[in-house]
């Protein structure tokens, strides 16, 4: 019984104790804080690659690709039944993009992706990021609106064409003028990256070096017999790419799956089909995509054998995710190292307690209090200092978590500056997920650390003589 | 076996043969060698001696706060020296009360709360909760009983010397010990409230027949016990004013 009431006596009395519990609060509430950002971060950014990646991608590992993918689809399909549920080919080589920009030409070098708009889009989340100047979404197309149609001798004339629309004559130059003006201009429309057509500078809002109409002109290679070399390709640009993931929205240009391969020489005008070097696969919520993915290169090894590669999303993207997870690991040893520093200072306190209360563990004793009791003083001390630690802390980081967006606003008020800018994540919100086994780890560690540290003055306590300790001065 | 002796014997507290010695250093200083003491049931027994003659380690090492290098000590009959510490610790609790010079009052407890300790010692939660009414009545009742009724809730900072030793003294009795052990009781107090003090023992012997040892080098303190031994040369001699 005195154990409980001492060491509930001993936290309300020696305030400097306090010192243990708001270093056990901080560290707890500092690593929840941190443990749900980076979970949020890290699941947008999973959600990103996967909206990006299809779940399954079968790549050639020659960048020529293969004709028959018509062929391969069907073999997959095969082998998967109804557990797939679309499938899109595209063709994606390197390149460089170049436009002009204030009368300079400008170029950078990109991924060119040719897809099927509208088959790419039924295998992720591809859609969703398509937007136009203003950020609203556009659909997937890579039709070039009229507006957007470069200036040409036809337009010119197409213009100021007075047509009466009652002489057939006016009629048939129109509509040649409107020929001539779609033959002088590219047809096909490019997607950009938004990264690659905008500059963006902190607090000010992003310059379109790129705006839609924009000429764009594509530099890739293109398939050859005996030696590598180039092909060019005009489009304009008609709309943004912007999954909010840097590395895509900076290097990626979606194309037409046809005008690429034919670009590329990769178009058999007499079969009429193109060759592609990936298939994106859609699979149905609940299949192992692991699994599926084993069957997909099996199937496809007895067709043709070490030429296509078979990768989920995941395993596409594991440098990226493993890096993520192997920072947020070591982001939570030394975090962890906080709550252990907070653990020493229970140990430091407590030893100082443990001489200051030398006496008071005598006359315990001389009243009767065993070894053990007094040993469960501290130790009981400890868990408590622990508890009230680490229940406060709790309870902050996840208050600090559930307002996190608007404690920003407030600093951002006080610094002047932005603390979270939302253009370089092209998030409107910080992203945090609480995850309860996380939290409860983070508690008991705390708890742990805490009764640990508590351990060794509890036992010095435990092991003074009553007579000695009576004597203590 | 019985927690507590049940004390058929008139004598109720023995010591034979006690040797005790401490090192300083690598030095032994030998303090008692060969002390022999009978303590009769409802005696109040005064220990003399000078200063560093032992009469405090004697005193502990009866209220098993100690243990000798050799020689027994009895209890109601029972030897007690040597138990295992469970039975030592609660032997403490419940058949010794301890009264020391400098009071020793726990400062975070209020006066009633340092009275319950030996209680709060005793039981565990359950015990202590389902009991909570009438143990702190009996330690109100102890505090009337020593004068401080109008003290209770007053923490040790906020007591007098004279007010403490009494809160001191019914903590001791709180745990209805068959053996009063006083080291020096009066040692820290004027001669008004040690006058206080010392009455209050006698009382308490006379009302109650507690037995109980009060260590002093204080003559006219020893005088007022029923007895009184002298320890010198690490041995305890009976003693008289008369020798003095």
């Amino acid at each position: 019984m005195y154990k409980y009431l001492l060491c509930w006596r001993y936290l309300r009395t020696r305030y400097i104790a306090l010192a243990s519990v708001i270093s056990v609060m901080l560290g707890v509430a500092t690593m929840i804080v941190v443990n749900s950002v980076m979970a949020g971060f890290a699941e947008k950014m999973r959600d990103r690659l996967h909206g990006i990646l299809a779940d399954v991608v079968v790549e050639s590992y020659t960048l020529n690709g293969f004709y028959e993918w018509q062929e391969v689809m069907a073999r997959i399909q095969a082998v998967t039944g109804d557990e797939i549920v679309a499938m899109a080919p595209t063709m994606e080589c390197p390149g460089i993009i170049d436009f002009r920009v204030n009368g300079e030409v400008w170029n950078r070098p990109v991924q060119i992706i040719g897809i099927q708009p509208k088959e790419r889009a039924k295998t992720g989340d591809f859609a969703e990021f398509l937007i136009d100047q203003r950020g609203h979404q556009i659909p997937p197309s890579f039709d070039v609106p009229d507006e957007l149609r470069p200036t040409t001798t036809a337009s010119e004339l197409l213009k100021d064409f007075p047509v009466d629309r009652q002489n057939p004559d006016d009629l048939l130059i129109e509509q040649e003028l409107q020929q001539e003006m779609k033959d002088q201009s590219p047809d096909s429309g490019a997607i950009l990256g938004y990264a690659l057509a905008t500059i963006h500078q902190k607090g000010m809002e992003d310059i379109f070096i790129a705006p839609p109409g924009t000429q764009v002109k594509l530099l890739f290679p293109r398939f050859g017999q005996t030696k590598a070399e180039a092909s060019l390709l005009a489009a304009t640009t008609i709309g943004y790419f912007k999954s909010g993931m840097s590395e895509y929205d900076s290097t990626h240009v979606y194309m037409p799956l046809e005008a690429l391969q034919q670009a590329r020489w990769l178009y058999d005008y007499k079969r009429g089909v193109g060759a592609v070097n990936t298939i994106q696969i859609k699979v149905k919520p609940g299949v192992d995509l692991a699994a599926l993915s084993s069957r997909i290169q099996a199937a496809l090894d007895r067709m043709k054998p070490r030429f296509y590669q078979v990768q989920t999303w995941e395993q596409k993207q594991g440098p990226l995710l493993g890096a993520v997870a192997v920072e947020q690991s070591i982001l939570n040893i030394l975090l962890f190292f906080i709550i252990a520093v907070a653990g020493f200072g229970i140990l430091a306190i407590f030893s100082m307690i443990v001489v200051e209360k030398t006496r008071d563990i005598g006359i315990l004793k001389s009243l009767g209090a065993s070894t053990a009791g007094i040993r469960g003083i501290f130790l009981g001390y400890g868990l408590l200092l622990g508890a009230v630690g680490s229940g406060v802390g709790m309870a902050g980081g996840l208050l600090f978590v559930h307002y996190i967006n608007e404690i920003e606003q407030v600093l951002s008020q006080i610094t002047g500056r932005k603390v979270f800018d939302d253009s370089i994540y092209y998030f409107n919100r910080i992203p945090t997920i609480i995850e309860p086994m996380t939290v409860i780890w983070i508690v008991a560690g705390a708890l742990l650390i805490a009764v640990l540290a508590s351990i060794w003055p509890a036992q010095r306590a435990s092991r003074l003589h009553p007579v000695k300790a009576l004597r203590f001065d | 076996m019985a927690m507590v002796p049940d004390g058929s014997t008139d004598v109720m507290l023995s010591a034979r043969g006690v040797v005790k010695s401490y090192w300083k250093g690598r030095n032994e200083v030998p303090v008692l060698q060969g002390a022999d003491l009978d303590l009769e049931r409802g005696e109040m027994l005064a220990i003399m001696g000078a200063s560093g003659s032992g009469k405090s380690t004697l005193l502990h090492i009866l209220g098993l706060l100690d243990e000798p290098d050799s020689g027994e000590v009895h209890l109601a009959g029972e030897r007690i020296d040597a138990l295992a510490d469970r039975r030592r610790d609660a032997l403490r609790n419940r058949a010794f009360g301890f009264i020391f010079q400098f009071y020793h009052l726990l400062p975070e407890l209020s006066a009633l709360e340092n009275v319950l300790v030996p209680q709060w010692i005793r039981h565990g939660p359950i015990s202590y909760w389902s009991h909570r009414a009438r143990l702190r009545r009996e330690a109100q009742d102890l505090l009337e009983r020593v004068g401080l009724g109008h003290r209770m809730t007053h923490r040790p900072a906020e007591l007098s010397g004279g007010e403490m030793q009494r809160a001191a003294i019914a903590r001791a009795l709180a745990a209805d010990p068959i053996v009063l052990l006083a080291d020096e009781p009066t040692g820290n107090l004027d001669a008004t409230s040690g006058q206080g003090v010392l009455d209050l023992l006698r009382d308490l012997n006379r009302e109650r027949g507690l037995t109980m040892i009060v260590v002093t080098h204080d003559p006219n303190i020893a005088q007022q016990a029923d007895r009184v031994v002298r320890l010198a040369e690490g041995r305890v001699e009976e003693w008289s004013p008369a020798l003095a």
